[in-house]
């Protein structure tokens, strides 16, 4: 393994002079100057900055000579450079080249990948090069293209085998009065999981305004992703904060000004149907490679009438979707909730409405969704329809969104043993509830599919998914009871109560 | 990791050539690439100007008592590494034999790298010996290099018959023409009439061409100084046939 490159600027963050830097570098090594040319460096990462996270970085670089990508690998040396071309992002990982891609994609699964900064730069490589001509390091003066740009920095890239000749190149231009430059961390907002620093006396209100803005704000930035569809989980990073909202606008009745039922309530639920579906179809597309693996009597190719049945009502629910995120309700809803949530904190209405601590809600809540699940549950039996654990299904929901939402002012341990609880439970029920869906959702798109002439290859090859649902319905059926019982356990009770939803 | 070897029994048939400019070829791709030069003249390493000289020499890498990344050597190109000849590697087959599992233990050393690199290639030296067995069950391809002569399909025969001899898993064997000259009657008569029922015979040849030989002069693989040459558009013909094995 090789030590990642090493870059180095000027203490003021000035510009750095070649002529010095060359002429010390002279004094042990053969110094090769290349021509100075213009480079444009475009990083490029998911939106959740998942190559960042796995000690990737992958950047796209056009020069007059060519374009080519580079894959920084996490030990620094081992990067891959391959030539490119047409290469346009966003892209999904697939597009790339080969060996590029076989690395990038294991990391960046469904996500695409998206510019994450775009620099016009002047580069200048050196060559350092020993008594046998051979290149032992090099260095590269990088310089902003314009004005604005990041100060200039010089790099020391390694070579394998060759390590002591880049720390003594170091060496010579920290003697120039060069240092390390910091590294910066970019981390977009992806997550709407509300951070920590609340207490439990803190009026709940700041609480609840904290999470309702770090919702807002995520859905603000998966909004232009989602409108340029670049990727599925922009929308359903969208959808799970408008979720949230919805819960944790239901969590906050007591403490929260009138409006928020009358007025907000409805909005939310109006953007989260409008949101529905199409990610129902995305949904549909992403597990279409599973559902090919469940036929045996069919030909997986039988289904690709449904996959162009999906993709053309997508486009058409895509519209309807554009269209109302476009729209003056929308934009009016995002201004007006950010209004509300400026003055939610410092208006009279507060002081005169119940006064409830940060504990106390979290108490309460955490209580009452507790007290929902487990009646609800309890009273599953045998005969019980598929809508009864549909509605358990979304209490459990409530009562994980009133876990998190309340998560800054809980215990961490005790908090992630009762979500891992829930979790079990919530799977179950998922894999019930999505099988009845997705049934009943196939059943829809075959009529529509016969309406249109499909082949009877296709109907059959979806009637025997609907068979497979209905086994896999059957299945979580039967886990339920013990799915619930671990939940319901004297155990996973007292951890219930540790967090208030004993009260 | 994909593991190719340019091997003939005969010496001075392009072997060296063959596996500087394709390891280069494979890198230019963007594959992470290994050259090991295991012939004593280290052609292949006085080519990237890397010193031929390995610390423990042979015996330390066989023996294991030295790593084999503490040995490898970035070349002057992108992705493409170098691990070096040295002039204790004639001394090569005493090394393995003193050593467990004898015939397997060069692609035991690289199974130490295989999450560094995407491609290998193993220069080989010209001979049939325990470094040679080495190279067939450490291989995925052979890729043996003939000079269109008539001696040469002999030596392809034995070749063929050595590694349909070997125990264990076999390389799949390329061969190619090298050093051809379609100005002599002899070359073309050779070409036409190679069985290829047997052995997979590549349809790219590589001519006689001076600037394959300016390799050890311009101290680069040719598609790196030529890069429009013929040369280089033979190799990349090469590199897309056998790339694909």
């Amino acid at each position: 393994m090789t030590s990642p490159p090493r870059a180095l600027q000027a203490a003021d963050e000035g510009q750095l002079e070649l002529e010095a830097i060359v002429a010390a570098l002279s004094a042990r090594y053969v110094v090769a100057a290349g021509v100075r040319q213009r480079i444009r460096r475009v990083q490029v990462d998911t939106f959740d900055r998942r190559l960042r996270a796995a000690g990737l970085t992958l950047e796209h670089q056009s020069t007059a000579s060519g374009e080519r990508l580079v894959l920084g690998r996490p030990d620094g040396s081992s990067a891959a450079a391959v030539p490119v071309a047409d290469l346009r992002w966003p892209a999904p990982a697939d597009l790339l080249p080969g060996p590029v891609r076989d690395v990038v994609a294991a990391v960046s699964g469904i996500r695409a990948l998206m510019v994450a900064s775009d620099e016009r730069r002047r580069v200048r490589q050196l060559e350092l090069l020993n008594e046998d001509g051979k290149t032992v390091a090099r260095v590269e003066l990088d310089e902003p293209a314009s004005e604005a740009g990041a100060p200039a920095r010089l790099t020391v890239r390694t070579l394998r085998g060759y390590e002591e000749q880049a720390q003594r190149a170091v060496r010579i231009l920290a003697g120039l009065g060069l240092r390390p430059v910091e590294s910066t961390d970019d981390r977009a907002p992806s997550s709407s999981k509300p951070t920590a620093g609340t207490d439990r006396e803190s009026p709940a209100t700041v609480l609840l305004t904290r999470a309702l803005s770090e919702f807002l704000a995520t859905m603000r930035a998966n909004l232009p992703g989602l409108l340029d569809d670049v990727d599925t989980e922009f929308l359903h990073d969208f959808r799970v904060s408008v979720r949230r909202t919805r819960a944790t606008l239901k969590l906050g009745r007591h403490c929260l000004p009138e409006a928020m039922r009358t007025r907000w309530e409805p909005d939310f639920k109006w953007l989260g149907d409008l949101t529905t579906p199409v990610r129902d179809l995305d949904v549909y597309e992403l597990d279409l490679p599973t559902m090919r693996s469940w036929l045996v009597a069919a030909d997986p190719a039988d289904l690709e009438p449904l996959a162009t049945h999906l993709r053309s009502r997508r486009t058409v629910e895509r519209r309807a979707l554009v269209r109302g995120l476009r729209s003056a309700r929308y934009r009016r809803l995002v201004t007006e909730w950010q209004d509300e949530l400026d003055g939610l904190t410092d208006t009279q209405e507060e002081a005169d409405r119940e006064h409830l601590s940060s504990g106390r809600l979290a108490d309460r809540g955490i209580a009452k969704a507790y007290r929902r699940v487990a009646r609800g549950g309890a009273a599953i039996t045998g005969d019980s329809p598929a809508g009864d654990l549909h509605l358990l299904r979304k209490r459990c929901k409530e009562l994980r969104y009133a876990l998190e939402v309340c998560a800054p002012v809980l215990a961490k341990g005790p908090r992630n043993r009762a979500v891992a609880d829930l979790k079990g439970l919530q799977d179950v029920l998922g894999r019930f509830q999505d099988s009845e869906v997705q049934r009943q959702a196939l059943r829809g798109f075959a009529e529509e599919m016969m309406a249109d002439g499909t082949s009877a290859r296709a109907v059959l090859a979806m009637g025997e998914l609907i068979g497979h649902l209905d086994a896999e319905q059957d299945r979580a059926r039967r886990e339920f009871d013990g799915a619930f019982a671990l939940f319901a356990r004297p155990s996973s009770q007292q951890l219930m109560h540790r967090l208030g939803g004993g009260r | 990791m994909k593991v190719f070897a340019t091997y003939n029994i005969k010496g001075g048939v392009g072997k060296t050539s063959t596996a500087v400019n394709l390891a280069y070829l494979a890198a230019r791709e963007g594959q992470r690439t290994l050259l090991w030069d295991l012939d004593p003249q280290a052609a292949a390493t006085y080519v990237f100007r890397v010193r031929a000289r390995v610390k423990g020499g042979g015996h330390g890498l066989v023996t294991r008592k030295r790593p084999i990344e503490a040995a490898l050597r970035a070349t002057d190109f992108d992705n493409l590494d170098l691990l070096p000849a040295d002039f204790s590697y004639r001394n090569m087959d005493l090394d393995l034999d003193d050593t467990k599992k004898r015939t397997r233990r060069l692609g035991q050393l690289l199974d130490t790298v295989t999450d560094d690199y995407d491609i290998v290639f193993l220069d080989c030296p010209p001979s049939i010996s325990l470094v040679s067995e080495n190279v067939l069950h450490a291989s995925d391809t052979l890729l043996v290099p003939l000079i269109p002569a008539t001696l040469s399909l002999r030596t392809l025969e034995q070749l063929t018959r050595f590694v349909a001899d070997s125990e264990g898993s076999r390389p799949e064997v390329v061969a190619f023409f090298s050093m051809a000259d379609r100005r002599k009657r002899l070359h073309r008569e050779v070409i036409d009439a190679i069985p290829r029922d047997r052995t997979r015979v590549a349809d790219t040849v590589i001519p006689a061409l001076s600037i394959i030989e300016q390799m050890a002069e311009r101290r680069a693989p040719v598609p790196a100084f030529a890069p429009t040459s013929r040369a280089a558009s033979c190799y990349e013909q090469l590199w897309a046939e056998v790339r694909a094995t």
